[in-house]
């Protein structure tokens, strides 16, 4: 989940109304926020990544103001239809990001904190619903170097400018060579030709999307007027993610002037709130409340919603930025927050229902029951481990290993296809520990099937000076007669990777082998480091005591 | 006063009560017990005051590589005069025919006895017999000198080891100076006597019965369920009180029904392979059945406004969730009224540390039915929290992809002292039951299980649950 650090004083100003520190401390997590850490003046808290709108303090404000009642109901943006700003696309970007969008804001002014906010809200919108600038990328301008109209275009790779942070003029392709930006993010661009550029009136260079923008535009504490622009390749969710970055530049104190869009399926960003509306004893019935219809608006109100009854029904109006809301349960949601979480008492429903454990788990529990008895430890293992210990250290064949993809630890990068290399393992690990040691694990192995197959099976080892092969066949068998009502036979198998040659036989149950019981091999047990001698056995359990 | 005595103890005490002072090892020949019971009844006797124990340090020696040469072909410096004997010799005759010992050596000695002279002539250096000293009838010739007597004292005698007096004592330090002569080993001896308490012991008198119920015994281990299987066991037995019924399902799963089920749409950050595992080259053969894809399909379209891609929702994953079950249960069934529950193992793809694991268990419980409130959830969660053992709740928002409202748990740890994040719980968002055919609210909650175990058995690092170290195992407490 996304963090954003807030500045505790600055944000009682942006709410208002004397707020004190507890209440706002009190209130965070109310909002979904969780306090992931407590600074003297500074509180880091964990935002949701459907609540863009809390990635700057600005934001979280504006959900305080509701929660604690100072400032109730909708946000209204304040778009003026004034000024000729105009961006015009062309069509050849279709192919590589079709979209842009944006708006103009005036007359604002940004101080260090605040631009510190702004920039962790790019950053957080690139991440989250700009999955890493792949579907989506802000840039944000200084207006007052921007000549209109602007054209959305495409270049060629051998295109020049000076890009931000930079003094000199670069090539798009020394850019994506050379930049870190360029190298994290050029490959979205996949191997076109052709790469997507604004410009404005006088031909300079404005932005190089989702890339990086031209220093000719750097925001800077003097800033007074932006040009904000999201290109990607949805055109809703462009909208979406300018609606999140208009409704915070006003709480920063800006003004907004449209920004003209058209050509080639663009047009200008529409920032119209939308209106759901439901009835009141459907919300009621699935929170399990019985609150009045007006008392139901003013919850929706203090979560920044506007609402009116109409009769017997609730008229709920939604502000664009809160496109995290997709339906009647979205609302609901809104109705527990401004009814407050603290107030929704627990209930306890009377039920008929008779609970059961699964059967297999009741089996497996009585294994593990009956194995204890026999005086063997439950060891518990990953299912996920490595080729290591699975193949090479027990010098078994590894023909058809199953293995996941890119795992970032390598003591777990294939599914085990038996439980016994993890009991040496396990005795390894416990060589300077008293003898005798005895292990049990029952569990999932996997084996290549259509396209895998589970099966449950159980394996466990004796490690001690006096252990021999006869004293784990009697655990074997004694298990499955007395837990099944079960007979096995060991029937001499020739070899087996894993035990001494002449000492290892299959286990048989109805004329089906089942599994391997025998001595360790001296060498798979130099291999683990274990000084003593080891018997053991697996057997799969699927198939034989359930399916 | 009396004493109860073990009867391996009475008859040490027999034996030294006829002999005061007796070493371990002839305690076992007098009284036949093995060497590990004496040491045993010695033990108990010393803490009951009754015998004293000295060690005391015995060196004995054998012989080593060169020293077992010289016992078969003599000492070098033997072998050298034995040489000269008939005549004078240079350096270069009487190097190649000594072969073996060390020349410089031999010739050292056998200065040192003053059984040659080297005389230095224009043919080069000559060594012949000290005459002076056989004139006067000493050590040259048949006779042995100390060094020799020595080693086939320890050679021949004793075989093994010897342990020397006297003479062969004081000659052994120049033989010691030799490489590879002499080995000499240390051995701790102990010899036991009674004390003035033990002395007096009539053992006629001791009562035969009675045993010394006071002494020490030695720990025994119990074999056992795992301590997390312990948790595991009593969350489930938990559930199934609280009504709900267990379903499993595979660890592996499709795409489809781990995420695409769930309305996670295919481009979200949880469906990486820097977060899920994907099993190489795996794909589901039997995804669904073709209204279900048609549906869940539709669903994304509509909802994310994207294409979605039936081959992405065909690749094979390690669970992330046990959710994965629960859907595809309730997609399956469409029952009215249920409560069930599935719990296993889940993965993640995350750097191994203190407090994360790529492979835990999770539990999830699921209540179906018409009338069913977000009240209730909470209820009963806090009711299965009261079970369990922890009862202080609170409930917080929060977000969950496929759950709307969303709702955190949090439980007050009183040996932390502190307020921890538990299970999560919430009502399945419609665009995922919708497409499924569900049609009545579906409340689920559930979480990790190692963390109410690390909470239980006071652990800080989740690790320790799957090191299966003995040590740990077998003293960690059962019933907490």
């Amino acid at each position: 989940m996304p963090v954003v650090e807030l500045n505790i004083s600055r944000l009682q100003k942006l709410v208002g109304k004397n707020t004190n520190k507890k209440q706002i401390l009190d209130r965070l997590p109310f909002l979904g926020l969780d306090i992931e850490s407590l600074g003297r003046n500074t509180v880091r808290v964990e935002y949701s990544p459907n609540r863009p709108d809390y990635s700057t303090d600005f934001g979280i404000a504006l959900g305080l103001q509701g929660i604690l009642g100072i400032n109730k109901g909708m946000l209204r943006l304040n778009v003026r239809n004034q000024g000729n700003y105009e961006i015009r696309v062309d069509s050849s970007t279709s192919k590589i990001r079709p979209f842009v969008t944006g708006i103009i804001a005036r007359n604002g002014s940004l101080d260090d904190e605040a631009v510190k906010q702004i920039i962790n809200m790019q950053e957080d919108l690139h991440v989250g619903l700009g999955r890493k600038r792949k579907k989506l990328s802000i840039g944000i301008h200084d207006l007052d170097n921007i000549s209109f109209p602007l054209k959305y275009t495409t270049t060629s790779r051998d295109h020049r400018f000076v890009p931000l942070n930079s003094t000199k003029e670069s090539s798009i392709s020394e850019i994506l060579r050379d930049s870190e930006v360029g190298r994290d993010y050029g490959s979205i661009l996949g191997q076109s030709p052709k790469v997507p550029l604004i410009t404005d009136a006088k031909g300079q260079t404005i932005s190089f999307p989702p890339i990086i923008n031209a220093a000719l535009t750097t925001v800077t504490t003097k800033t007074k007027n932006l040009l904000v622009e999201v290109t990607g390749i949805d055109k809703q969710s462009a909208e979406d993610m300018l609606s999140i970055v208009v409704t915070i530049l006003q709480g920063a104190g800006f003004q907004f002037s449209q920004l003209k869009v058209s050509g080639s399926k663009n047009s200008t960003p529409n920032f119209t709130p939308r209106s759901i509306t439901f009835d009141v004893d459907p919300v009621n019935k699935i929170l399990g409340l019985n609150i009045s219809g007006s008392m139901l608006v003013s919850c929706l109100k203090k979560c920044r919603l506007d609402a009116v009854m109409k009769s017997k029904k609730i008229q709920c109006t939604i502000p664009r930025y809160r496109f995290d809301i997709f339906g009647g349960m979205d609302i609901v949601e809104e109705v527990a927050l401004g009814y407050g979480i603290e107030n929704l008492k627990p209930a306890w429903p009377a039920s008929a229902h008779i609970g059961e454990k699964n059967a297999t788990s009741e089996k497996l529990d009585s294994i593990s029951r009956l194995m204890t008895g026999f005086g063997f430890m439950e060891a518990l293992n990953s299912t996920l481990t490595s080729e290591q210990i699975l193949y090479e250290m027990t010098n078994r064949e590894s023909s058809q290993i199953i293995s996941v993809t890119s795992s970032k630890s390598q003591e777990h990068t294939i599914l085990r296809d038996s439980i016994l290399p993890g009991l040496l393992e396990n005795l390894s690990k416990n060589i300077h520990e008293t003898y005798p040691q005895k292990f049990f694990e029952s569990g999932i192995v996997f084996s290549t099937g259509s396209p895998i197959k589970e099966t449950a099976s159980l394996a466990c080892v004796t490690a001690s000076e006096e252990t021999h092969f006869s004293e784990m066949k009697a655990v074997l068998q004694s298990l499955l007669r007395i837990g099944f009502n079960t007979k096995c036979e060991t029937k001499t198998l020739s070899n087996h990777a894993l035990f001494s040659q002449g000492r290892v036989a299959e286990i048989v149950v109805s004329g089906k082998a089942v599994g391997y019981i025998g001595e360790l091999d001296s060498k798979v047990l130099e291999n683990f480091r274990i000084r003593t001698r080891v018997v053991g056995f697996e057997i799969k359990l699927s198939g034989l005591i359930f399916d | 006063l009396s004493h109860v005595l073990h009867d391996i103890e009475k008859q040490i005490v027999k034996a030294l009560q006829s002999e005061p002072n007796l070493t371990e090892e002839q305690l076992v020949q007098k009284t036949k017990l093995s060497m590990d019971q004496i040491r045993r009844g010695v033990e108990w006797l010393r803490q009951k005051k009754l015998a004293d124990v000295s060690e005391t340090i015995k060196i004995s020696s054998s012989l080593g590589k060169n020293g077992l040469d010289s016992l078969k072909n003599g000492l070098p410096e033997r072998r050298l005069v034995n040489l000269v004997k008939d005549g004078p010799k240079t350096f270069d005759e009487i190097r190649s025919s000594l072969q073996g010992p060390d020349f410089n050596a031999a010739i050292g000695h056998a200065k040192k006895n003053s059984w040659i002279n080297i005389e230095k002539t224009d043919a080069g250096s000559k060594i012949s017999r000290n005459k002076q000293k056989d004139q006067y009838g000493l050590t040259f010739g048949g006779s042995e000198n100390a060094d020799e007597g020595t080693i086939k004292f320890i050679g021949e005698e004793k075989k093994d080891k010897a342990y020397l007096t006297g003479d062969m004592l004081e000659s052994l330090p120049s033989l010691m100076e030799r490489p590879d002569f002499i080995i000499e080993h240390e051995e701790k001896i102990k010899t036991v006597s009674l004390s003035e308490t033990g002395k007096n012991i009539d053992l006629e008198k001791l009562d035969s019965g009675a045993i010394d119920v006071e002494a020490d015994v030695p720990h025994v281990h119990a074999a056992r369920i795992h301590p997390l299987k312990d948790t595991i066991n009593e969350i489930r037995d938990t559930f199934v009180h609280l009504g709900f019924t267990e379903i499993t399902g595979d660890l592996s799963q499709s795409s489809f029904w781990n995420f695409d089920a769930l309305f996670t749409p295919q481009d979200h950050p949880a469906r990486e392979l820097q977060d899920t595992f994907y099993l190489k080259g795996l794909n589901a053969k039997q995804l669904a059945t073709p209204t279900q894809i048609k549906n869940v399909s539709s669903a994304h379209k509509k909802g994310w406004r994207y294409y979605w891609d039936i081959q992405e929702a065909k690749k094979m994953v390690l669970r992330t969730h046990t959710t994965c079950v629960t859907i595809k249960h309730l997609a399956d069934k469409k029952p009215d009224e249920a409560r069930i529950f599935s719990l296993g193992r889940v993965f993640r793809n995350e750097k191994l540390s203190f407090k994360h694991l790529a492979e835990f268990n999770q539990v999830e419980g699921i209540v179906v039915g018409k009338h069913i409130t977000l009240r209730d959830l909470m209820g009963i969660q806090k009711e299965f929290y009261r079970k369990i053992g922890l009862t202080k709740v609170k409930f917080w928002p929060t977000f969950f992809p496929y759950t709307e409202p969303s709702l955190q748990s949090m439980v007050y740890n009183e040996k932390l002292g502190k307020w921890i994040e538990l299970f999560g719980m919430g009502i399945f968002r419609p665009e995922v039951t919708k497409p499924l055919g569900i049609t009545k609210p579906v409340l689920a909650w559930g979480g990790g299980i190692e963390r109410i175990a690390m909470l239980k058995f006071g652990l800080d690092d989740v690790r320790e649950f799957y090191n299966n170290n003995l040590s740990w195992l077998r003293t960690a407490t059962k019933c907490q």
